[in-house]
């Protein structure tokens, strides 16, 4: 495989998806040769960025060949036919570890690709490797993955954000592929607007668990880190859809189909608390909004305050039952001892780390005996109330907008020791993942110290893809989101 | 003083379905050690629960025949503990929204008089794996049984001794087996039973403090254990002690109930909504192809037996002891077969192979409708019954076709050649009965009865030889 034997030309690298499909077809490269450069790529940059945790260069050579060759005699091409793509380190794949990023699942190799995975796969996407991401997907800066923590391509002194940091990091800096992600408070969303890529959560229930290290069952949802929402709308049609392995799934209809004309800003998104080169960036945004047409009112969401408590205490209650089955007998690493109780205690020890073991025993506090009541039962009445409020709310306006994240990426370092610092990354995404809805999050440019702003819109349930038109429209109309970061794409 | 004992039932009783409750693993114990397993049972990570539509339909049929308020809609909740047999470290059960409520256990009281034990609930839950101890410290864990289903039926308390508590637990494993829902062996667990006791003075109406007694798995334990715990309770409070509320281990051997846990040390099961499944919903439609595809129910075949068939009550004790025997009776009834033969040839003759055999009806290898055929030879005297007998007899050969050897049998004894022979044999050699016969004196015509049979080793038919004396005499 010498760089002698490629001869074709390659997309531009800040190429989305949708680009590549396009020049593939053109027959101006190979799939084998995009798929050796975007390996290439992880090696050097994703790796350096501390992203790719894995790459499955075998695997992935082997399916670029057999696409080739496809193309070659003409048979049937998948709808995403030698697209790269990467699967975080908490979904499964059958190359590769699913460890999520966690010590006690060190080297777990599933048996099965997961739902959402397969489904890729057999529309001709490539599986090329796994994304680094905070462990069990708790956190909202990827410090906390075994693997090492992950760089901000835009200032690598920074963090990418979190949980889906890799897959963030990844598609900020460079063109091609799309990266799967999970997104139960934010997940998603924050690292895409902290290293200026697109993120779509989609309703839960809409793309299959299967597979999935499950956090917080009734939050999470997998979904695609992608250049634009165009990709991201490819990527969701292939994923979504009832899944006879997961119970919750289910096959959505939008509720109209017509674009989203009206929206509403959330007032509460533009508080004191959200920094003012962010809130600035918002109303610009409403302005560009009004002149392509649409009707923008400012809509209040009074729950907003409520929702990161509600959300800490649920997902940490679901959480703590999760990560139960982590015991050192069946599943995670084994601590030998002479007694079951000091098994149980050290493997769990051991295998976790702290932001784990703190999120297990506060979920473990809220259903406890005594404080169910105040705690867990409490939440859920105030989810109940979130969602009412955000559905009554979305009978008004066809979506709701808000920032992603209150601030810029922070300092790696910055916040890691301080967990309410840490949470408070979470106040306007969650609301999303508690009532469920649809969310997709996209580049609005730049602050004044080059770091990407993102901002979000929320629909009802089933909506995703109306809220991708939107954001397509958006994108269409400012392409500052095309360039990538300095030194990002070699 | 004299007390009153109050007994509460926990039920847990396997359900008897293909598969297990939240994935297609085989459910079943003839099987090696973690043989039927799968991501899904084992709690690997990534997969997910997706219930199985068996289970509900038997949970249903479990409802239905209970008496049971069906909810239309319940839903899964999470009982978290560890234990190194419950590899997900949760056990998926139903504990805030039960999918039934209500209902009664039918039983009866020591004095004969019939009584109804009311239930709480009924919810259903998967089962955990077994944990092997062995001698050398070592534990084996096997997760074959992991994710079976089960259903717990809860009774709200009511005064009883422990045989009438026996005698609700057994009323429940009936009716579960007769519809199909439960195997319902205790002694390989697929019935249990937790007992509640309290006692209270005899003119009292307020429940006195509760023990549990945990994991009963035999009738005589449940009835020896509720007389043992009360006898031990009313000591202590006639010693002026307090009962304390706390779980207890019945010691059959010794005959003790020792204690376990007390309240305060009863684990904290942290229940909550499972969010990896959706609301239970069972539709009056789904109820009523239940209720339709149910066998009919015990007491509604004894009156029919009773009136309609005019079957003693004292025979209908060993029909109804199982289902499926009255259904293979009813069978042959069907098949042509009047009902009182069929209920003899029932009792007297195919009872008596499968004791013999240790076989249960559904191995018994003569169809039915063979049986009937049999029968319904000899009422029509084509068949003398010693002769039916053997034949039924050589039909429980597998290879042997009971309807052939009716007719081949039934040839035979048309062979009046071979029937004349035996006659004219036995009346030559007895010329002193035959005199007296055409004297008038008929007292001989059994003697030479017997000698003819004997002669045909039974197999002559008494009817045509009887004819056939008179015919010569004539």
């Amino acid at each position: 495989m010498s760089e002698s034997a490629d001869s074709g030309v390659l997309p531009a690298p800040e190429s989305t998806s949708l680009e590549v499909m396009a020049h593939l077809k053109t027959g101006k490269c190979t799939t084998v040769e995009l798929i050796r450069h975007y390996l290439k790529y992880l090696e050097t940059i994703g790796r350096d960025l501390g992203a790719a945790v894995e790459i499955l260069s075998d695997s992935a050579l082997a399916a670029a060949q057999e696409s080739d060759t496809r193309r070659a005699s003409g048979k049937p091409l998948g709808c995403l036919e030698g697209v790269p793509f990467t699967a975080k380190m908490n979904i499964a794949t059958r190359e590769g570890t699913t460890d999520a990023a966690s010590g006690m699942l060190r080297g777990f190799a599933a048996s099965e690709d997961s739902t959402a995975v397969a489904r890729l796969r057999a529309e001709g996407a490539i599986l090329v490797g796994k994304s680094n991401c905070d462990e069990f997907a708790m956190g909202a800066s990827n410090e906390s993955s075994h693997h090492g923590v992950v760089h901000n391509p835009w200032d690598r002194d920074r963090v990418p954000g979190g949980s889906s940091g890799g897959a963030a990091a990844l598609a900020g800096s460079f063109g091609w592929a799309f990266h799967l992600g999970s997104d139960t408070g934010g997940s998603i969303r924050q690292p895409a607007a902290f290293c200026g890529a697109t993120g779509m959560k989609p309703t839960w229930g809409r793309v299959s668990r299967r597979g999935l290290v499950a956090f917080g069952s009734s939050l999470d949802q997998i979904g695609p880190l992608t250049r634009d929402a165009r990709d991201a709308q490819l990527v969701l049609s292939v994923m979504e859809g009832r899944d006879p392995l997961d119970a919750t799934s289910q096959s959505f209809n939008p509720s109209e189909t017509s674009s989203m004309k009206r929206i509403g800003l959330v007032s509460e998104g533009l508080t004191e608390a959200i920094a003012p080169e962010i809130r600035q960036r918002t109303v610009e945004v409403v302005e560009r909004l009004k002149k392509m047409g649409h009707e923008v009112v400012e809509v209040s969401l009074g729950t907003l305050s409520k929702a990161n408590a509600c959300y800490q205490v649920i997902a940490t209650a679901e959480a703590s039952s999760n990560l139960a089955r982590f015991d050192g007998i069946h599943t995670g690493q084994r601590v030998q001892s002479e007694d079951l109780e000091e098994l149980y205690s050290k493997s769990r020890r051991q295998g976790f780390g702290a932001e784990v073991r703190r999120r297990i025993m506060l979920g473990t506090f809220v259903l406890s005996s005594g404080y169910i009541d105040a705690y867990y039962g409490k939440a859920q009445q105030v989810r109940r109330e979130i969602r009412q409020e955000m559905l009554s709310a979305l009978d008004k306006v066809d979506s709701l907008m808000m920032p992603v994240s209150p601030f810029a990426p922070f300092r790696i370092g910055e916040r890691v020791s301080d967990p309410l610092a840490l949470y408070a990354c979470d106040i306007l995404t969650v609301t999303a993942n508690l009532a469920g809805v649809p969310a997709v999050a996209i580049p609005c440019g730049f602050d004044s110290e080059g770091l990407p702003i993102g901002l979000q819109w929320m629909g009802k349930h089933g909506d995703d893809h109306r809220l991708l038109d939107l954001a397509t429209s958006l994108q269409d109309q400012d392409d500052s989101w095309r360039g990538l970061p300095p030194g990002g794409s070699q | 003083m004299s007390w009153t004992t109050v007994v509460g039932l926990e039920i847990h009783a396997q359900m008897a379905t293909q598969t297990k409750m939240f994935c297609s693993c085989r459910r079943g114990s003839s099987i090696s050690p973690n043989e039927s397993i799968c991501p899904v049972c084992v709690g690997w990570p990534g997969a997910l629960p997706v219930l199985q539509s068996e289970a509900i339909r038997c949970a249903i049929r479990a409802a239905l025949c209970l008496h049971c308020d069906i909810q239309e809609f319940s839903r899964f909740d999470r009982k978290n503990y560890f234990y190194p047999d419950l590899p997900k470290g949760y056990q998926i059960s139903q504990f805030y929204r039960p999918y039934a409520l209500g209902g009664v256990i039918p039983f009866e009281r020591e004095d004969g008089s019939p009584a109804e034990l009311p239930l709480v609930r009924i919810h259903m839950e998967e089962d955990a794996g077994k944990s092997i101890h062995e001698s050398d410290g070592t534990s084996r864990i096997d997760l074959n049984r992991c994710s079976s289903p089960l259903l717990e039926i809860v009774s709200e308390p009511l005064p009883m001794t422990g045989k009438e508590a026996a005698s609700c637990v057994r009323s429940v494993r009936d009716l579960l087996r007769w519809v199909g829902v439960c195997d319902g062996d205790m002694e390989k667990g697929n019935l249990r039973c937790d007992v509640n006791v309290s006692v209270m003075p005899a003119e009292s109406s307020e429940y006195g403090t509760r023990t549990e007694l945990k994991n009963l798995n035999s009738f005589v334990s449940i009835e020896r254990s509720v007389l043992v715990e009360s006898a031990r309770q009313i000591e202590v409070l006639t010693g002026g002690g307090e009962i304390r509320q706390e779980t207890r281990l019945w010691d059959q051997d010794r005959e003790i109930t020792e204690s376990m846990r007390g309240k305060e040390d009863s684990p904290d099961y942290r229940y909550f909504p499972e969010p990896d499944l959706p609301v239970v919903q069972i539709g009056s439609q789904d109820v009523e192809e239940q209720r339709a595809a149910l066998p009919e129910m015990p007491e509604v075949r004894l009156s029919r037996w009773l009136n309609d068939y005019g079957f003693p009550q004292l025979e209908t004790v060993p029909l109804m002891a199982r289902r499926a025997n009255g259904d293979y009776l009813e069978e042959v009834i069907q098949a042509g077969a009047d009902p009182a033969s069929a209920s003899n040839w029932f009792r007297g003759e195919v009872l008596r192979h499968l004791n013999d055999r240790s076989e249960k009806i559904e191995d018994f290898p003569v169809k039915a409708a063979d049986l009937a055929a049999l029968i319904s030879a000899v009422k029509e005297d084509r068949l003398s019954g010693g002769r039916a007998k053997s034949l039924l007899q050589e039909a429980l050969d597998p290879a042997v076709c009971l309807n052939s050897l009716i007719e081949e049998a039934g040839s035979q004894e048309q062979d009046t050649d071979a029937l004349a022979g035996w006659v004219d044999q036995v009346m030559q050699e007895n010329p002193d009965a035959i005199a007296k016969i055409k004297a008038g004196d008929m007292k001989p015509m059994g003697f030479l009865m017997g000698q003819i049979m004997k002669l045909s080793s039974g197999q002559a038919h008494p009817k045509k030889v009887q004819e056939l004396i008179r015919s010569r005499l004539s």
